[in-house]
């Protein structure tokens, strides 16, 4: 897993620490002397998510992190280096006929250690839950250059508290992730996704109430706007049905649970009221998913929000997007939603007048609308997370304990989403 | 077992007018002060170290939590929450006395929504009742510790509880989506939401697992599981602990998830056959229950190589349960085995380590060595698939040289664990019964970053001092005197 060999710092001040014991002398010398701003790097597929970061960081790379630390297949986990890509860990364990069972955007370039800051998912996440349900040990780097860990390498264990959880999703605020144990699920043999497009939200949301009682264990749920499933069928190069609404559902198993569940979810989908099911199956499906997991970030459109509510509540929120000229991507079993702007979204008022509806709409469903990514100077103008949530002050006493200069990835966390609601710049 | 009665300095007991105002706030029903009325509290399934509360209270709603929490800190007295005090570990000890929060009159189910896969439910309900109110629906709440019968939902939140079924389907952590708390300032706060994937920290899974320290959890919201489509019951008969060991080891490695491994040795056969009757042989070294669930179409497949595998092992035999019948008597037998145990010996002491699971037949043979060792009757009853291994240590209490003997070959069976790169708990929690195994797992950065995060929720260490972390609470409180450190006895 070695990535080209740069010296350390670069020309461009960025630190790329050979080992993780170099990574916490760079940061004890920086907390010991320019106190300068740091961002921790991973495979820059992140980066452009929520605020943008202080231009005065100091960019810290994990890409020369890179190692397998230890893979005791038998015991079905795996310790890897923050920097090793996702799609080459994936392989190796391939080999052993094991995977992650979590999708990753771009997969090739984003680090294990970029995915868990982000808490990185995409369809399967239905099927087999998210990063938080398989980090099970990890260590990282304080940002005064304090190594810890938690967690440790058994798939059970409650020694300690465990700062697995709170490293998932942190974005880099709270330390440098350097290394973690994650667990892992047999590979399957088979897959299948059938695809099918309906007229109405209401059928759909009836479809899918009945799905949720299914003999067949979907993995994924899948519903995608005319847009969306345009462009997912382009980059995907697999012929899907066209329609206002597109609901995919997959399986996963061995060839018999596939071909089984394949032939219930079937006949579910055209008792639910879809005029014909186009199924992909097995090795037709690898690109599917990739497509699926990569759409999420949304390309070239100008804005890409992200909700999540209620399941039962998905519908009515894809259908709200969808007229609001949203291109939307649900992950409609877990109420988690994509949606980017379409391209004419000339300006940061244009996008907040499709935006705040729908957050109403998201917050209504019991959850909330972020903000993920949007043009550079649009960030003070929309609301990047909307209002605060309850638990957000103490989220601020957890991230003052472990940077109380607020040196680590500066302006990009709960603290600017807290900042830009006391300044009162935005329209709340 | 002989018991301490610690009495710390600075600890001032609970003062009348405190008692006064608690009196106003739950009524006499509410409050228990008599001494005699406090023994029931002063210790949980850890019996080895004893301190009874101050008081004990009984609210029956979130903001009396809270204000009980607020009068807590006006007169600067420490308190713990409890649930059914089915905890191994001490993690109801009441460390440095004061006020224990019982929440057993907080047990109702809230809201059940199985359109979005959620129940709200009140921190004393019992787990169980939870199971019992879903059936019918094709849900379940996953987590089965084998104390389901009575532990609580909250409890299972302060413990990050396990259970058999957590093989494949996770542990509490895993199944919690929201949680309201009230904070160790008297705050109550939600955290987490119904919905997944909320933007910011996951302090839901931060907060689960913190045996208490980091606040009161006064409503949960649990993520409720379909149940399978179908399973397969099989029991393995073995010659040899070994040969059950590598079987275990031999499925996982085949890449089988059975929803449960549970392996029982022929001490605790022998006394779960009298207690109930199964029909266990009783010469053999091993049984393994084993369960795979899943579909229909596909079950008996994985059955039957789950039975291939065992019979390479050198099984004598594999048995199916045949009916429902069967099924629930082999999950009674396994789940309420330790109810059998007063049938071996007087007294016992239950570990709770964990090991990778290629390491279970060595750190079985360990056992059985640390056993002969020091002359310790060692019996096994375990979650085999996840490596979690409950080595049970018969005793005389009443022979304090016995005692001595067991502590020794506790400590080596744990400390053995940490060699093969395991943990010291895989479900019953740090509580006091632990404290000086965690400068064994972790360092002391790793420690000290635990402590500051705990400083974010409990800054003064007067909500649940003197658990989880080696460190004394903030305000002061001493550890409590311990006789027998770092070991467990339930009776």
């Amino acid at each position: 897993m070695n990535e080209e060999r740069k010296s350390t710092p670069d020309e461009t001040g960025e630190l790329v620490p050979a080992t993780i014991s170099e990574l916490g002398r760079l940061l004890a010398a920086n907390a010991k002397g320019d106190r300068r701003p740091v961002l921790p790097i991973g495979g820059r597929t992140s980066l452009g998510f929520g605020f943008p970061a202080d231009p005065a960081s100091v960019e810290v790379t994990t890409s020369r992190l890179d190692r397998v630390v230890d893979y005791p297949a038998r015991d079905m986990t795996v310790t890897v280096e923050a920097g090793c890509r996702v799609a080459l860990i994936q392989e190796s364990l391939k080999l052993e006929g094991q995977r992650l069972p979590v999708d990753v955007p771009l997969a090739h370039r984003a680090t294990i250690g970029g995915a868990i800051a982000s808490d990185a998912g995409g369809p399967r996440r239905f099927g087999y839950g998210t990063l938080r349900d398989y980090v099970i040990g990890i260590g990282c780097v304080t940002v005064d250059g304090r190594r810890f860990k938690a967690g440790g390498r058994v798939v059970k264990n409650v020694a300690g508290y465990d700062l697995c959880k709170l490293m998932v999703g942190s974005g880099g605020s709270l330390a440098v992730v350097t290394e973690v144990t994650l667990k892992l699920k047999p590979l399957p043999t088979s897959s299948a996704m059938g695809w099918a497009c309906f007229d109405s939200g209401d059928t759909v949301g009836d479809l899918l109430g009945d799905l949720a009682t299914s003999r067949a264990r979907p993995v994924a749920i899948e519903l995608l706007g005319p847009k969306a499933g345009r462009q997912l069928a382009a980059e995907s190069r697999q012929e899907l049905p066209a329609g206002p609404l597109l609901l995919g559902v997959a399986v996963e198993g061995n060839p018999v649970e596939v071909e089984w569940q394949a032939g219930v979810l079937d006949r579910e989908l055209r008792a639910g009221g879809a005029a014909d099911v186009t199924w992909v199956r097995d090795g037709d499906t690898a690109k599917l998913w990739s497509s699926l997991t990569d759409y999420q970030l949304g390309g070239e459109s100008p804005v890409t929000i992200r909700a999540c509510l209620k399941p039962s509540r998905t519908v009515d929120f894809v259908v709200a997007a969808i007229d609001a000229g949203v291109a939307v991507q649900a992950h409609a079993g877990n109420g988690v939603v994509y949606g980017h702007l379409p391209d004419d979204t000339i300006d940061a008022q244009t996008a907040a007048e499709v935006i705040e509806p729908l957050r109403d709409l998201a917050v209504e469903g019991g959850g909330q609308l972020v903000v993920e990514r949007c043009e550079l100077g649009w960030h003070n103008a929309l609301s990047m997370w909307g209002s605060a949530r309850a638990d957000w002050s103490l989220m601020t006493a957890v991230k003052r304990q472990f940077d109380p200069e607020g040196l680590l990835s500066p302006g990009r966390g709960i603290e600017a989403a807290l900042q830009q609601l006391a300044l009162g710049g935005v329209d709340q | 077992m002989a018991s301490t009665q610690p009495v710390p300095d600075g600890i001032v007991p609970v003062a009348t007018e405190l008692l006064t105002r608690f009196r106003r706030l739950l009524g006499d029903d509410g409050v228990l002060a008599a001494a005699d009325e406090l023994i029931v509290y002063e210790c949980d399934g850890y019996v080895v170290e004893k301190k009874a509360p101050d008081v004990v209270l009984f609210p029956t709603a979130t903001e009396q939590v809270a204000e009980i929490v607020r009068t807590c800190n006006e007169f600067d007295v420490p308190f713990v929450p409890r649930g059914a005090g089915t905890s191994l570990a001490g993690g109801c000890l009441p460390v440095g006395g004061g006020v224990m929060i019982s929440l057993t009159r907080m047990k109702s189910i809230l809201e059940v929504n199985l359109q979005d896969r959620y129940a709200v439910v009140q921190p004393g309900l019992v787990n169980l009742h939870l199971t019992r109110h879903l059936a019918g629906t094709g849900f379940h709440y996953a987590p089965d510790p084998s104390s389901q019968g009575a532990c609580t939902i909250g409890g299972n939140v302060a413990t990050n509880s396990g259970g058999p079924h957590t093989l494949k389907y996770g542990v509490t952590v895993n199944h919690v989506l929201a949680l309201e708390v009230v904070l160790p300032d008297g705050q109550v706060v939600e955290l987490g939401g119904p919905a997944e994937g909320l933007a910011g920290y996951d302090l839901v899974g931060l907060f689960v697992g913190s045996e208490g320290t980091f606040g009161i959890c006064t409503e949960v919201t649990v993520r409720l599981t379909r149940n399978p489509d179908a399973y397969r019951t099989l029991l393995g008969i073995f010659e040899t602990v070994g040969d059950a060991t590598q079987a275990i080891s031999q499925i996982i490695a085949a890449g089988i998830v059975p929803a449960a491994l549970e392996m029982m040795d022929q001490g605790i056969i022998e006394a779960v056959e009298a207690a109930y009757g199964f029909g266990f042989p009783l010469d053999a070294a091993a049984v393994v229950l084993i369960e795979v669930d899943g579909l229909e179409v596909a079950v008996d497949d994985e059955a039957e190589r789950i039975i291939r595998l065992c019979q390479e092992q050198g099984a004598r035999e594999v048995r199916r349960a045949e009916t429902e019948q069967q099924r629930a008597l082999l999950w009674k037998c396994r789940k309420q085995a330790f109810g059998a145990i007063g049938r071996l010996s007087p007294s016992y002491c239950t570990q709770d380590g964990v090991v990778p699971r290629t390491k279970l037949p060595e750190i079985l043979e360990f056992i059985t060595d640390a056993g002969k060792r020091h002359g310790v009757r060692i019996v096994n009853v375990f979650h085999a698939g996840d490596g979690n291994i409950h080595p049970i240590l018969l005793f005389d209490e009443r022979d304090e040289e016995q005692i001595a003997r067991v502590f020794r070959a506790s400590d080596e069976i744990l400390g053995k664990c940490i060699d093969l790169g395991g943990s010291v708990t895989g479900e019953h929690g740090i509580g006091v019964e632990k404290l000086e195994f965690m400068e064994r797992m972790f360092t002391e950065d790793d420690l000290e970053v635990m402590a500051s995060v705990r400083m974010a929720f409990n800054p003064r260490g007067s909500c649940s001092p003197g658990k989880m972390l080696p460190t004394a609470g903030a305000c002061g409180m001493e550890h409590i005197e311990r006789s027998h450190p770092g070991k467990q006895a339930a009776s």
